[in-house]
């Protein structure tokens, strides 16, 4: 599903992440991505989902180059893809439920059937009381199970998850652990999940991959 | 000299880079608006429509209050500077030079970018700085046809009709002077505009409507999407965006005006 081939990163500063990276995921795998704050973790993934362009190296999913490429928009309308983002992520001037319901609506879906899957994925993550309202009004927590139920509702081939438990407390930790369960023993569903916390998942059956800190470069006198 | 090449070619290549940007923009909202699948047109509709709103419906009244005052201003100027010299002969020829051929079309478009092009410019950027963008792109939402194309369809329809009102708002406001000043009728003053304004005038502002509405909607779109990394670079994107917007506009009218009537 996912095939990395010699890839580097860097930081907005110009302070390389990786280099030389490869990789590959097979479909329905799960991929837990781990390491210390500032390794490339948020990177990678946005690096897969098609929005940040590698420096180096080459990335295809399901056997459609996006690097070098046109990223995401390679694979619109061709794999179906969940992007569950550490911070923010969701349209401002949507409600909760509009912002589930978009991809849906994008994909040509019927009204009933949009209303069907993101009322059931608003539900599954404990949303329906603040579904109408919009991401600035709701708790953190809130924002970040919206950002779940929309990955929920699209039924995607491919989930990618930043740091999907950071800041939940227990009872929002135990909605999304089970689902991010599920999707790691769905073998149409390929996982890959970028976290701080490792242990947490130590249960979860993944391939790992810990990345570590690149040292800063030295200033120049 | 090295160093004088050098300081010259930094800003040589950063309009260069502009100039292809925008064109890279253009091209691919256009290519993107064309693969638009019929089950997509309502969510890209409903984006066109609040744009409208936006930037038509909410400045109508402005524009129409500004040409009214401006074409009553431009009658009252004539007036005193023509008066014993037959002005009311010339009242049509007035309104057609400055109002329908220049004014009408650029003023629209200097208060469409006081008003959208700066909204546009402050939206995209805080989206940028919230992933908004990334994550319509990673959930199958095409940016160009989710912003982009309903941005500069909307600004399109609205450029369109603001100008049309101006225009007609412009006349009514030198009407009103003609009629008060001259005593002149709503036939003659009408038939002096008519014997003015030719054809040439019509396909000139259509093409000024096209190209203004383009470089309102892109030069915006251009400085909001290129915000990565904090909030203060928002108002520094809103004020490239009217400089650049500006420039634009004004140089744009130079050239149809160069075009159709030199």
């Amino acid at each position: 599903m996912i095939e990395i081939r010699d890839l580097a990163c860097h930081s907005p500063e110009g302070r390389p992440l990786m280099v030389g990276l490869n990789l590959d995921v097979r479909k329905g795998g799960t991929l837990l991505v781990t390491g210390a704050s500032g390794s490339g973790k948020s990177r990678l993934l946005k690096v897969l989902a098609g929005t940040e362009r590698p420096r180096f190296g080459t990335v295809r999913i399901a056997g459609i180059a996006i690097w070098p490429g046109d990223g995401a928009l390679s694979l619109t309308g061709r794999v179906r893809m969940g992007f569950a983002f550490a911070a923010g992520g969701l349209l401002s001037n949507l409600s909760l439920e509009d912002n589930v319901a978009l991809p849906l609506r994008f994909l040509g879906l019927p009204p009933s059937e949009v209303a069907r899957r993101a009322g059931g994925a608003l539900e599954r993550l404990g949303l329906q009381s603040v579904a109408r309202l919009r991401p600035h009004a709701v708790s953190g927590s809130a924002r970040k199970h919206a950002n779940l139920a929309r990955v929920l509702a699209l039924d995607p081939e491919l989930v990618l998850l930043d740091e999907p438990l950071e800041g939940l407390d227990t009872t929002d930790r135990a909605i999304a652990q089970e689902l991010i369960q599920e999707w790691a023993g769905n073998p149409a569903c390929t996982l890959v999940m970028a976290s701080e916390e490792a242990q947490i998942f130590s249960t979860l059956d993944a391939e790992r991959l810990q990345l570590s800190p690149a040292p800063m470069p030295m200033e120049s006198q | 000299m090295t160093a004088f090449f050098t300081r010259l070619g930094a800003p040589v290549r950063g309009f260069l880079e502009f100039l292809g940007d925008q064109a890279h923009l253009v091209l691919r909202t256009l290519l993107h608006g064309i693969t638009l699948r019929f089950n997509q047109l309502a969510v890209v509709g409903g984006q066109t429509k609040l744009q409208i709103q936006f930037t038509g419906l909410d400045a109508a009244l402005l524009v129409v209050g500004t040409a009214l005052l401006l074409g009553a201003v431009t009658l009252i100027q004539a007036f005193s500077q023509l008066s014993g010299l037959g002005a009311e002969n010339y009242i049509g020829m007035l309104m057609v030079l400055i109002i329908v051929r220049e004014l009408g079309p650029l003023l629209t478009a200097v208060l469409v970018i006081g008003r959208s092009s700066t909204a546009i410019a402050a939206e995209l950027g805080a989206m940028q700085l919230n992933s908004e963008v990334d994550a319509l792109a990673a959930h199958g939402v095409n940016p160009y046809q989710y912003l982009l194309l309903p941005r500069w369809l909307g600004v399109l329809v609205s450029v369109f009709a603001l100008v049309v009102f101006f225009d007609a708002a412009a006349l009514a406001g030198g009407f009103l002077v003609a009629r008060l000043k001259y005593g002149i009728t709503w036939g003659f003053f009408m038939e002096s505009v008519r014997q003015v304004l030719s054809n040439l005038d019509f396909a000139a502002t259509l093409l000024k409507v096209v190209f203004f509405s383009g470089a309102i909607t892109f030069h915006a779109c251009h400085f909001g999407l290129r915000i990565r990394r904090s909030q203060t670079e928002i108002p520094q994107a809103v004020t490239r965006t009217v400089v650049s917007a500006l420039v634009a506009v004004f140089l744009i009218d130079g050239l149809i005006a160069a075009l159709f009537y030199f």
